[in-house]
C-alpha cells in the first residue's frame, strides 16, 4: 500500500469534499427529507412542527385513494407492455445491425435518431401523427383498409399509444447495447455451431442468447426503472387522459405535491415507487440468474 | 448464393426500422413549411405552397430564443461541471486508495435507482431556501454532478496503468498537473462521450423544469415546447415549427458525435 503524499492528499481531499458536499446538499438529504415527509404531517409555514405520524400517509393512499391504485395499475400496465414490446423488437434489430456486412453505422444513426431528440418535441409530433381527423396514422390505416383508432384520444387506446410512443423512442439505446453485446459473442463459438451442423435458428437459441443473457437482464432492468418514473411522454401526450386512461404514479406524485400541497402523501407515494423499483429490480436480478457458464 | 440471401434480409429489416424512426421527423419537416389550410385539408407529404411564416410566428410569438438561451444557459455550464467533476472523482475512485473507497462508490452508485419523483419536493423546498425558485441556477445546481458520469469515468481511468501516474509522480509533477496533463487526455473519447449525454439530458429535460420554473422569461425549451399545445391549440403548423427548432441543433451534434455516443452507450451497458 502506498502512503499519501502530501500533494496527492491535497487534490484528493479537495475532490472528495466538493462532490461530497453536493451529493449531499442534493442527493443524500433530500432522500431523508423525502423520508421524513412521508412519515410526519408536514407543516409548510412551520416545518420544525412537523408532527409524527408514521405509516398514516401509506394507510391513506392505500385504503382511501383510488387514484393511487389507478396510478399504480396505469404505470404498471405501461411498464410491462414496454418490456414485452423493446425486447423482441430491439433484439431483432440488434441482430439484424451485428449481421450486417456495411452500412451498420448509417443504420445505427437512422435507428438511433429518435433518442436524441426531446420528448417534448416527440410528444407534439406524435400528436400531430395520431389525430384521430388529420394523421397520418389513421390514413394509414385507412389506406391498409383498417378501421381507425382514436389512438391518445381514446380510452382503451390511449395507453397503446403512449407505449407505441416510447417504443419509438426508446427502442435505439437498447438496440445500441444489444448489438454490443453480440458483437462481444466470440466467433469461435459460432465456427463450432457451423461445424456440429447446427441451424441458424439453433445457433441463435442455443448460443447467441444464453451469453447474451447478461445484457439482456441490463436492458430489461433499465426499460422497467425508466418506465416505472414515466412522466414527460404521459403528461404532454394526454395529461394522464382521457378520463384516467394513463395517469400515472409520478403525475400523481406531483400533483399530489404541487397542485393540492399534500407533501406527506405525495412522499410517501413516491417511496412506494421506490420501493417497487428497488424490489423489482432485485428481482430480476435474481430470478433470471444464469447458474452455468460457457 | 444462401449469404447474400441473407444479407439481403438483413437489409431490408435495418431499412424498415431506420424507415419507421426517419418518416416522422421528414413528415414535421415538411408540415413545419406548410401553411395551416393544407395541413388540416391535405395527407400529401410536400406541400404546394412553401412558406416559413410558421417560423416567424414561432419566433416573435412565442419566447423562443429566450428559451433558447436559457437552455443553453443551463446544459453547457451543466455539461463543464459534469465532465471535470466526474473525470476528477473517477481519477481518485480509481487510482487512491483510502478507507471506505468501494463502500464510498457503492453508495454513490445506489442514488442512480432513486426516482427523482421522491426528491423532488425536498429539493424544491431546499430551492425556495436558497431562494433559487423560478431561477435557472435552481436548475443548474441540481446538474452539477452525475453519478453515471462518475461511474463511467471510473472505468476508464482504472485502465490507465499506474505506471504512467508513478513516472510523473517521481518526476515530480503536482496532481492537478497529473490530471490535467495525463489522465484527461487519455480519457478523452470517455470525456467526449460523457459531454454529449450530460449535455443532451439537460437539454431535453423537463420534469424538473416544468416544477421549479413558473415564471415565463425563465422557462427552459422542454417547457416552452410543452406550453405551446395549450398555447396553439392542435395548430399543427406551428407545432412542427417549434419541434423542428428545438430537434435541429441536437440532430446535428449527434450526428457529428455519433462515434462518441454508440461508444459511450456500449460501453456503460457491457460494464454494467
Amino acid at each position: 500500500m502506498r502512503t499519501l503524499r502530501n500533494p496527492q492528499f491535497q487534490f484528493g481531499f479537495v475532490v472528495l469534499a466538493l462532490v461530497l458536499t453536493w451529493y449531499v446538499l442534493f442527493s443524500f438529504r433530500p432522500v431523508v427529507l423525502g423520508f421524513k415527509m412521508a412519515v410526519t404531517d408536514y407543516d409548510l409555514l412551520n416545518p420544525a412542527d412537523s408532527k409524527l405520524v408514521g405509516l398514516q400517509h401509506f394507510e391513506t393512499i392505500f385504503n382511501k385513494y383510488k387514484l393511487f391504485w389507478v396510478s399504480v395499475r396505469n404505470t404498471i400496465t405501461y411498464a410491462v407492455m414496454v418490456n414485452l414490446g423493446t425486447v423482441p423488437i430491439a433484439l431483432v434489430f440488434a441482430y439484424c445491425l451485428a449481421k450486417v456486412a456495411n452500412g451498420r453505422s448509417w443504420y445505427q444513426w437512422a435507428l438511433f435518431l429518435p433518442v436524441v431528440v426531446s420528448m417534448a418535441a416527440v410528444a407534439l409530433l406524435f400528436r400531430f401523427l395520431m389525430d384521430p381527423g388529420l394523421g397520418i396514422f389513421n390514413h394509414a390505416l385507412k389506406a391498409a383498409g383498417l378501421p381507425p383508432s382514436r389512438w391518445l384520444t381514446g380510452p382503451r387506446s390511449a395507453m397503446y399509444s403512449i407505449v407505441i410512443v416510447a417504443l419509438w423512442k426508446g427502442l435505439g439505446g437498447n438496440i445500441v447495447i444489444l448489438t454490443a453485446g453480440l458483437l462481444n459473442v466470440p466467433r469461435e463459438l459460432y465456427d463450432v455451431a457451423k461445424v456440429d451442423g447446427a441451424s441458424s435458428w439453433k445457433t441463435f437459441w442455443y448460443v447467441t442468447l444464453p451469453l447474451l443473457s447478461h445484457v439482456l437482464k441490463l436492458v430489461m432492468i433499465l426499460v422497467t426503472i425508466g418506465s416505472l418514473q414515466v412522466y414527460t411522454s404521459a403528461m404532454i401526450l394526454t395529461r394522464g387522459g382521457p378520463g384516467r386512461a394513463t395517469y400515472m404514479i409520478s403525475q400523481f406524485v406531483v400533483e399530489e405535491a404541487f397542485t393540492h400541497l399534500r407533501f406527506g402523501l405525495a412522499s410517501s407515494s413516491a417511496f412506494v415507487l421506490f420501493l417497487a423499483i428497488l424490489v423489482i429490480t432485485l428481482m430480476q436480478l435474481r430470478l433470471t440468474r444464469v447458474g452455468w457458464e460457457y | 448464393m444462401k449469404r447474400l440471401t441473407s444479407q439481403g434480409i438483413t437489409h431490408l429489416v435495418l431499412l424498415i426500422g431506420a424507415f419507421l424512426a426517419v418518416t416522422p421527423f421528414v413528415w414535421m419537416a415538411f408540415a413545419s413549411v406548410k401553411t395551416f389550410t393544407e395541413v388540416v385539408s391535405s395527407r400529401r407529404l410536400l406541400p404546394t405552397v412553401w412558406t416559413l411564416q410558421n417560423y416567424r410566428d414561432i419566433l416573435s410569438r412565442v419566447g423562443f430564443l429566450r428559451a433558447f438561451y436559457n437552455s443553453a444557459l443551463v446544459a453547457v455550464p451543466a455539461t463543464v461541471s459534469v465532465v471535470f467533476g466526474s473525470a476528477a472523482m473517477g481519477y481518485v475512485l480509481a487510482k487512491y486508495r483510502f478507507w471506505g473507497r468501494e463502500v464510498l462508490f457503492r453508495v454513490l452508485l445506489s442514488t442512480m435507482m432513486v426516482p427523482f419523483t421522491v426528491v423532488i419536493i425536498p429539493l424544491f423546498l431546499t430551492m425556495r431556501d436558497l431562494e433559487l425558485t423560478n431561477k435557472l441556477g435552481g436548475v443548474l445546481v441540481t446538474s452539477l454532478c452525475s453519478t453515471f458520469g462518475i461511474f463511467l469515468m471510473r472505468q476508464t481511468i482504472e485502465s490507465i496503468p499506474n505506471d504512467y501516474i508513478d513516472a510523473a509522480r517521481i518526476d515530480g509533477a503536482s496532481e492537478v498537473w497529473i490530471f490535467s496533463q495525463v489522465i484527461i487526455p487519455l480519457s478523452r473519447s470517455a470525456i467526449a462521450t460523457l459531454a454529449v449525454f450530460i449535455f443532451l439530458g439537460n437539454w431535453d429535460n423537463y420534469m424538473w423544469p416544468s416544477v421549479l420554473l413558473k415564471r415565463p422569461s425563465q422557462h427552459t425549451l422542454p417547457v416552452v415546447i410543452a406550453g405551446m399545445q395549450s398555447l396553439f391549440v392542435e395548430r399543427y403548423h406551428l407545432w412542427s415549427a417549434g419541434s423542428m427548432l428545438t430537434v435541429i441543433p441536437v440532430m446535428i451534434l449527434f450526428t457529428l458525435a455519433q462515434k462518441q455516443f454508440m461508444r459511450g452507450l456500449a460501453l456503460a451497458g457491457l460494464k454494467g
